[in-house]
């Protein structure tokens, strides 16, 4: 863990002391109340943290049993599902070879790996019943030399959800990679998304704020993108490009983020819309073995992408290799040979302008002994 | 390695209620300060949690958002209810005992108080990270998970908060902050 300097060890214990004396009021039962009409129950199972003072060691227990069951990646709030873009090794060097299904394949050596790509899967745990999961790309708002442009993260979700699991996890930022996030207010929530003949329905909830207008702070590109997420991760995890309504409270929505939405809003243009350059193997937080694969898609100039393998800030490995096509994403792929060690990958296209204005992704790594 | 017997959402809120409860009250209250106002953050975040089972599963996933849920709820309760005016008003009229000679307890509480003010006083994402870091001990990785922004991010706010929380507190305490 960070080193803590004394200034950090006195705020601390200032904040510890700040609450010592709030003893809350019991409130299980109020929240019973509002909760299913199950009757309560007082039984009380084997509980497998302590209290308290155990935050940390649940924090890490947290991290294993991700690493165990799905393949690396940090635990999410609230989907309880991990990244499907599990670390990808040389031996899934052709996991580029299909845009949409590449940078899903599971970490070597699990014995209950799920399969990469669109298709249905199973995955079982000690603990509870045979999961159906699938690999749908999830899109999210990072920034990038030319604006804020989507990025993609493959993530792993129920099946008989994955819509709504995966438009959820948009709109409320649960991104693998911290360098990407959500634009919606923290409020949005998702109800359901459904398809029909006429198209795709996403519904939302506003939890208290109107969504119709732009909030402060909020630019236009960034509304625009914002809507452009939850469109292109419905579609891609219905494998369908009909135009995306959406209704919010249970009123169809004209307006949201101040973007206009009446009658369907169709997929923009990837080169207006997407960052250039997009890692989609290994995914952040992998624990990977050298050598290993990188896989992604790139818009790239000359198609031309560029890497580098940065470890303490310093660059300790690069190189460069070709997408399959110049200006238009295609997939890239190339391997990576580097010694143990915690590092920082850098995948970039190359500077055409002269101007330092080149888009990236990174992906912070582990390659195991 | 072992993960729990599958709970369901009943079981699920009983048993991290009996565990978390207190703390994540606690943790929403260096958020929003009002005691009343951070169990109902929490309250709320238990009954959404309930809500959101099907997908938690885990009592590990459901902690991660308990947490979460408590941090943008907070967050945005702030933005929504003007708590902050309402509790800044009635502690700066509150007068300081400046007495060395006073009972040690309302001393205490007082200190509590100006902590909590200066908490306050701080932009929202450096309140939330040193809520995070410094009292419910995340890492950087799981802070910068939390609140959806980058390790990088996490850091700096990180050190500016802290530096920011000595200012606000030198304001109010002057040369007693050493005290502290």
């Amino acid at each position: 863990m960070d080193q803590t300097t004394p200034h950090e060890e006195w705020v601390r214990g200032l904040l510890e002391d700040a609450v010592s004396d709030v003893a809350p009021e019991h409130a299980l039962d109020s929240i019973r109340a509002r909760t299913s009409s199950a009757p309560a129950r007082h039984g009380r199972r084997g509980w497998l943290w302590g209290a308290g003072t155990a935050v940390v060691a649940t924090a890490a227990t947290v991290a294993a049993v991700v690493t165990l069951t799905n393949g690396p990646g940090t635990p999410q709030a609230d989907h309880g599902f991990a990244s499907g873009a599990a670390s990808s090794t040389a031996r899934h060097s052709d996991s580029a070879q299909s845009g949409a299904a590449s940078g899903s394949a599971p970490a070597s050596g699990q014995s209950t790996a799920t399969a990469g790509g669109s298709q249905p899967s199973q995955r079982t745990t000690k603990a509870g019943p045979v999961v159906s999961t699938v690999t749908v790309p999830v899109y999210f708002v990072g920034e990038t030399p030319h604006g804020p442009k989507l990025y993609r993260d493959d993530q792993q979700v129920p099946s008989a959800d994955a819509a709504m699991t995966a438009v959820h996890a948009a709109l409320a930022g649960y991104s693998t990679d911290p360098d990407y996030t959500s634009p919606w207010p923290s409020t949005a929530q998702v109800d359901k998304v459904s398809a029909d003949g006429s198209g795709i329905t996403i519904a939302l909830q506003s939890g208290g704020n109107s969504l119709a207008d732009r909030p402060s702070g909020m630019s236009s590109d960034e509304a625009t993108l914002a809507v452009q997420q939850l469109v292109y991760t419905a579609q891609d995890a219905l494998s369908s490009k009909a135009p995306v309504s959406f209704t919010v409270d249970g009123q169809p929505a004209s307006k949201l983020l101040g973007v206009d939405v009446s009658g369907g809003v169709d997929r923009a243009p990837d080169t207006s819309t997407e960052a250039l350059v997009w890692v989609l193997s290994p995914a952040e937080g992998a624990k990977v073995h050298s050598p290993f694969n990188v896989s992604g898609l790139a818009n790239a100039f000359e198609a031309n992408v560029v890497w580098e393998l940065k470890q303490n800030g310093q660059v300790v490995k690069q190189g460069h290799t070709m997408a399959h096509e110049a200006f238009l994403m295609s997939p890239y792929s190339f391997n990576v040979d580097a010694p143990p060690g915690d590092y920082t990958l850098v995948v970039h296209d190359s500077d055409a302008s002269g101007q330092g204005n080149v888009t990236q992704d990174t992906k912070d790594i582990t390659v195991l002994p | 390695m072992t993960v729990t017997a599958r709970w369901d959402a009943d079981t699920a809120v009983e048993e991290l209620y009996a565990a978390h409860y207190r703390r994540l009250v606690r943790l929403a209250i260096l958020l929003v300060r009002d005691p009343e106002t951070a169990e109902e953050v929490v309250q709320d975040s238990f009954v959404a949690m309930h809500g959101k089972w099907r997908t938690l599963k885990d009592p590990d996933s459901g902690l991660a958002y308990l947490r979460q849920t408590v941090v943008n709820r907070a967050r945005s309760v702030l933005r929504h209810r003007g708590v902050h005016s309402r509790y800044v008003a009635t502690h700066r009229a509150a007068p300081m005992p400046a007495e060395p000679g006073a009972d040690e307890r309302a001393l205490a509480d007082e200190r509590r108080g100006r902590v909590l003010d200066a908490m306050r006083e701080l932009p929202g994402r450096q309140r939330e990270v040193l809520a995070l870091r410094y009292y419910l001990d995340l890492s950087e990785a799981e802070i910068a998970e939390t609140l959806g922004i980058s390790r990088g991010a996490v850091k700096s706010h990180a050190s500016r908060g802290v530096a920011a929380l000595r200012e606000q507190l030198r304001d109010r305490l002057g040369d007693r902050l050493e005290d502290l």
